[in-house]
């Protein structure tokens, strides 16, 4: 969740509510709070705009840096480091499909893979 | 049957070898339509994995676009298919970018819904058994330090690599930030999870299937049912028949 979508869930405000009180697009403050549009590719008077109208300062608006796969300003280490944080363990919970589609586990799915694989021919040994 | 961390994940080491089980820090891309959204209401409006909270977009003609979501992934080529380049006379810093990742999906990240939008309770009891099809478990570990020397002393929450978002990377960007990979023991269970994935919907018969279409079932038989399945013969006007097996929901 962006820091825009949690500030507008906190004030309990519409995307429009707040477009209507910055002078924007109820699209443009919708995508800046769903992460769809960075705070960094709009211009500073709209960031402004919409920390007056949900009174609080700009820099409550901005997303902290985020790693970066292959970062050469920082070690492999602080960059794995930052990304188990940042990554793994996020604000909010968020909706995603599950992988389960049936309750009750099908045959297979006990079956340990030396079970599983029993029965299946040597597959090509000249591939390794 | 629960696995613990013991069983799942070994350490790494820069100089080793890529190979399947390998979890690194990457880019994965998905390319799609613009404004192409996900089913309903309850997931994210632009179709990113959750656990990311800043995706990129490229936009492309035509209406295209690239979305692209930084995440752990999982590499899941076998190990041989990896070295094959190398094997064939290649360096081993050839270019490849054909390792097949799946993203990791952590579970303080997501609230697990159904087909139909509601959150189903017995997720993560199933997934921890390796019971859906698209998805391998990888347990928590208490101290990452403890098979990743020199990162930070942090948890690693439960979570599964998820073999629906299957997407390739390369291999100098896995070997840049590789965390750890799977012990040799759990390679088996990858494997296994690989192959009910690719195959389930039980692809032996898949040729008498493509043989009925066109023609007209004339007799449905129903043999037997085992929980929510149910068995049924078909019969076409040509008197060629097929056993389906068909869920209830």
């Amino acid at each position: 969740m962006t820091r825009l979508a949690a500030i507008l869930k906190e004030q309990k405000l519409t995307y429009t509510a707040v477009a209507s009180r910055a002078r924007l697009q109820p699209r443009t403050v919708r995508q800046l709070a769903s992460g769809e549009t960075s705070m960094d590719n709009v211009s500073v008077g709209t960031v402004r705009r919409i920390a007056e109208a949900l009174s609080v300062p700009t820099a409550a608006l901005l997303e902290p840096e985020l790693p970066h796969p292959g970062d050469p300003t920082i070690s492999r280490e602080a960059r794995l480091s930052a990304a188990i944080r940042e990554v793994m363990w996020s604000n909010g919970p968020a909706a995603y499909a599950s992988p389960l589609e049936a309750a009750a586990p099908d045959d297979i799915a006990s079956l340990t893979p030396d079970e599983f694989f029993a029965d299946m021919p040597p597959i090509d040994d000249r591939h390794g | 049957m629960t696995v613990t961390a013991e069983e799942v994940y070994r350490p790494v080491d820069a100089s080793d070898e890529l190979a399947s089980g390998d979890i690194a820090f990457l880019s994965l891309t998905r390319s799609r339509l613009v404004g192409e959204a996900p089913p309903g209401d309850a997931y994210d409006p632009i179709g990113r994995i959750p656990a990311y909270p800043r995706p990129a977009l490229l936009p492309l003609t035509h209406g295209r676009e690239v979305a692209i979501d930084t995440m752990f992934a999982l590499v899941v080529n076998h190990s041989c298919e990896i070295d094959r380049q190398k094997n064939l006379g290649a360096s081993s810093d050839h270019f490849d970018c054909r390792l097949t990742v799946a993203p990791i999906v952590p579970e303080p990240s997501v609230l697990l819904v159904g087909a139909a939008g509601g959150e189903q309770a017995v997720n993560w009891t199933a997934i921890e058994a390796n019971q859906p099809v698209a998805s391998l478990y990888l347990p928590l570990i208490v101290d990452v330090s403890a098979v990743a020397p020199g990162v930070d002393p942090l948890p690693w929450p439960r979570s599964f690599a998820d073999l629906r978002g299957l997407t390739t990377v390369s291999r100098g960007m896995v070997a840049a930030d590789r965390l750890f990979g799977l012990a040799p023991g759990y390679l088996g269970m990858l494997q296994r999870q690989l192959a009910r994935f690719f195959t389930w919907r039980d692809i032996a018969r898949h040729e008498l299937v493509e043989a009925l279409v066109g023609r007209r079932v004339v007799d449905a038989i129903p043999l037997n049912a085992k929980g929510d399945r149910l068995r049924v013969a078909l019969t076409a006007d040509d008197g060629s028949s097929v056993t389906v097996e068909m869920r209830g929901r």
